[in-house]
């Protein structure tokens, strides 16, 4: 590549870029594709404790029918040997419709091309508040509200985090620093343990903020009252998720921000006498964007699964409860459902970043073509 | 006081520059008390084995400071005015590469890996001269071809270039704002030998066409031999002895010169060359007299003192042997 000082036009470079990039992106895209159905089907097995599920399914019908039958008036007059007959009969169609007749593996099968055609099928417990039994309807139902609260609060943190610890990698050492070193092992609990000491203080010693929930009850009237009734129940939860992650973020960024800074480059750009902000964009953080824009990026579809611990304890109506209620009811379509979603949303995600590497990466860009 | 007497004023004049270093073991005197003076110009080599001090020199010079500074003090006189009291802001935008400019030792990792080249030598121009880009970028272009580069390099990034290309992106962007002193810091270590005589035939070139000085900082006797108009041994963080190149590499002086000489190896030289016995002393414990004088051949009573600096016949040497007869 030393001898080519042939100039190349922009239009050609971009079709070059682009001829090498399609059979990339397709090799790429399949590959993925394969990782989310093996992970789905993965997920399926376990769900399904690799048919022992059935086992109980089989039970639970034969219980169930037999005490719709011997509840029902219409059959009280008949005799034991018809009744039971006829509740063969209903368990043996029960069976047939569910097709628990067939080998699990069969079934696995179907159950497998369903979810990757994202067809989620119903819930065999649960409905949404509004009585749809689709998992994809329930799902749905509770997407904004883990959306709202976990949205806000990693973004609150990630944005806030990159932000201090650009401050505290170029004053390494000072008390600030120190002070948020000698924090980070806060981190190590939980955000729901925090949850529940700030419920404690602030909504039982001194009752200011709402315990737990998303609106009050009743609903107050009025768009602009709701969103406040909304916001107030947030507070809680957003501060517990704060500072549960705040420091930890921030040591991390910090240290990964400190190596950056102490490139070659870095100290060049300031033998330059570069003004500091300067450096600090186009010689710190444009370099480190690849890394940042994954770990957003990650943090961003991370908000899919929620927190279910969190979400119980505020008693917060998002995915997290939904998913831990789902488990409770080993309510298979339901916890599969979740699974096939997070697997796509993360194929994709990754799918996504590698586009972006190149775009931000000319190492990436140029590179990558050749080897 | 100047040390070489000159007609013209010094560009640069360094009187007593001591830069120390906090370590967990102690303070670290890696520049101690040296002075010297650059006329413009003149190419000045810093001479002196790993350790001694010559890159924390630059830094110095060019106040570029780690963290750990424990001491950081002297005079540096710069074009008639003094540096030292110069607030870092100041410092910043008005001396660093406007007036003296610096390669890096670690030229290979030197260029930022997602920026275009042109952009990397043009931003001096851009920042500090508020040149705009088209100017900025024709300025880049002259000083590819100053330094050999050809213009299709401008385009690039810096992995797509090889070492010495590398190299010599980063010499073109010391040389791009013109500044009348460069500090190369081992310009040259890292390339192999014929990249490094190209590098150097680069330098020649430059410093015969423009007016600009070098402080050239190397620990190979062999390539500065080409460039020097003066020599600086430097042992363990101080000048130990500071000649014209010609004294210097015919008739050193400082027993420490005398021997360095006689183990560059020599074309049709009978004899295998000499080597010095022992190591330098630890920058961290330095001993109270004569810092050469464990290794010296010559040592005698006088050299458990610390001997100051003599002037003779325009060099100067840090060794009794050159005390004044009289002197006390």
């Amino acid at each position: 590549m030393k001898n080519t000082p042939r100039p190349i036009s922009k239009a050609t470079a971009i079709r070059q870029n682009l001829s090498r990039f399609l059979p990339f992106a397709l090799l790429r895209l399949l590959g993925l594709f394969v990782t989310v159905v093996i992970g789905v089907y993965l997920t399926i097995l376990i769900a399904n404790m690799g048919g022992k599920v059935d086992e109980l399914r089989l039970l639970q019908i034969r219980t169930t029918v037999g005490e719709q039958v011997r509840a029902d008036p219409a059959f009280f007059d008949m005799p034991v040997a018809e009744r039971d007959d006829i509740i063969e009969s209903r368990v043996t169609l029960e069976v047939k419709r569910r097709r628990l007749d067939q080998p699990f593996v069969a079934r696995s099968i179907d159950y497998l091309l369903a979810a990757v055609r994202l067809d989620l099928g119903r819930s065999e417990e649960m409905h949404s508040d509004s009585g749809a039994r689709e998992v994809s309807a329930i799902i749905l139902e509770r997407l904004p509200a883990t959306l709202l609260l976990f949205g806000t609060a990693n973004l609150a943190v990630f944005f806030s985090a990159i932000f201090f610890a650009l401050r505290l990698s170029r004053r390494y050492g000072s008390w600030m620093d120190r002070a948020v070193i000698a924090l980070a092992p806060t981190s190590a609990a939980p955000a729901w343990f925090f949850g529940i000491f700030l419920i404690l203080v602030f909504a039982f010693l001194t009752p200011i903020l709402p315990a737990g929930g998303m609106v009050h009850v009743p609903p107050p009237e009025g768009r602009v009252a709701w969103g406040l009734s909304v916001a107030q129940h947030m507070v809680l939860p957003l501060a517990a998720m704060f500072f549960s992650s705040i420091f930890i973020s921030i040591y991390s960024w910090r240290t990964f921000f400190l190596i950056h800074s102490s490139e070659d480059y870095v100290e060049m750009a300031r033998a330059k006498g570069l003004p500091g902000r300067l450096i600090e964009q186009r010689y710190v953080l444009r370099p480190a964007l690849s890394p940042i824009i994954t770990s957003f990026a990650l943090m961003l579809i991370g908000l899919w699964s929620g927190a279910i611990i969190l979400e119980q304890v505020f008693n917060w109506p998002g995915l997290g409860s939904l998913l831990f209620r789902a488990i409770g009811h080993r309510d298979t379509p339901m916890i599969i459902g979740s699974v096939v979603i997070f697997a796509y949303l993360l194929a994709i995600t990754v799918f996504l970043l590698d586009i972006l590497y190149a775009i931000l990466d000319p190492r990436v860009r140029i590179q990558g073509g050749r080897s | 006081m100047s040390i070489v007497p000159a007609a013209t004023p010094p560009l640069l004049q360094v009187s007593d520059l001591s830069l120390h270093y906090q370590t967990r073991q102690g303070e670290a005197r890696a520049v101690d008390g040296v002075s010297f003076a650059l006329q413009p110009n003149e190419a000045m080599v810093v001479l002196g084995e790993s350790g001694c001090g010559k890159s924390s020199l630059a830094r110095a010079l060019l106040r570029l400071l780690p963290r750990n500074v424990a001491h950081y003090s002297g005079a540096v006189h710069f074009e008639g005015r003094d540096l030292m009291p110069l607030g870092e802001e100041d410092f910043r935008a008005t001396v660093r590469w406007q007036r003296m400019s610096m390669v890096m030792q670690a030229a290979m990792n030197a260029l930022n890996p997602v920026v275009r080249v042109r952009e990397q030598v043009a931003e001096p121009l851009r920042i500090h001269s508020k040149w705009s880009r088209e100017k900025a970028l024709a300025r880049v272009g002259e000083t590819f071809g100053l330094v050999g580069l050809a213009p299709d390099v401008l385009d690039r990034y810096p992995f797509e270039l090889s070492g010495g290309m590398r190299q010599r992106v980063v010499l073109a962007m010391a040389l791009v704002t013109a500044p009348p002193l460069v500090i190369l810091d081992e310009p040259t270590s890292a390339l192999d030998v014929l990249t490094q005589a190209a590098i150097m035939n680069v330098l020649k070139r430059i410093k015969r066409e423009q007016d600009i000085s070098f402080i050239l900082i190397t620990h190979d006797v062999a390539t500065s031999s080409e460039i020097a108009d003066r020599v600086a041994l430097m042992y363990a963080g101080q000048i130990v002895e500071c000649s014209p190149a010609r004294d210097f590499f015919h008739a050193p002086r400082h027993p420490y010169a005398q021997l360095l000489m006689a183990s560059v190896p020599r074309l049709r030289q009978p004899e295998a060359p000499g080597a010095i016995p022992g190591t330098p002393p630890s920058l961290l414990a330095l001993p109270a007299g004569c810092r050469f004088a464990d290794r010296c051949p010559q040592r005698f009573a006088r050299c458990d003192q610390p001997p100051p600096t003599f002037h003779v016949d325009g060099s100067t040497v840090r060794c009794w042997r050159f005390a004044p007869e009289g002197a006390p």
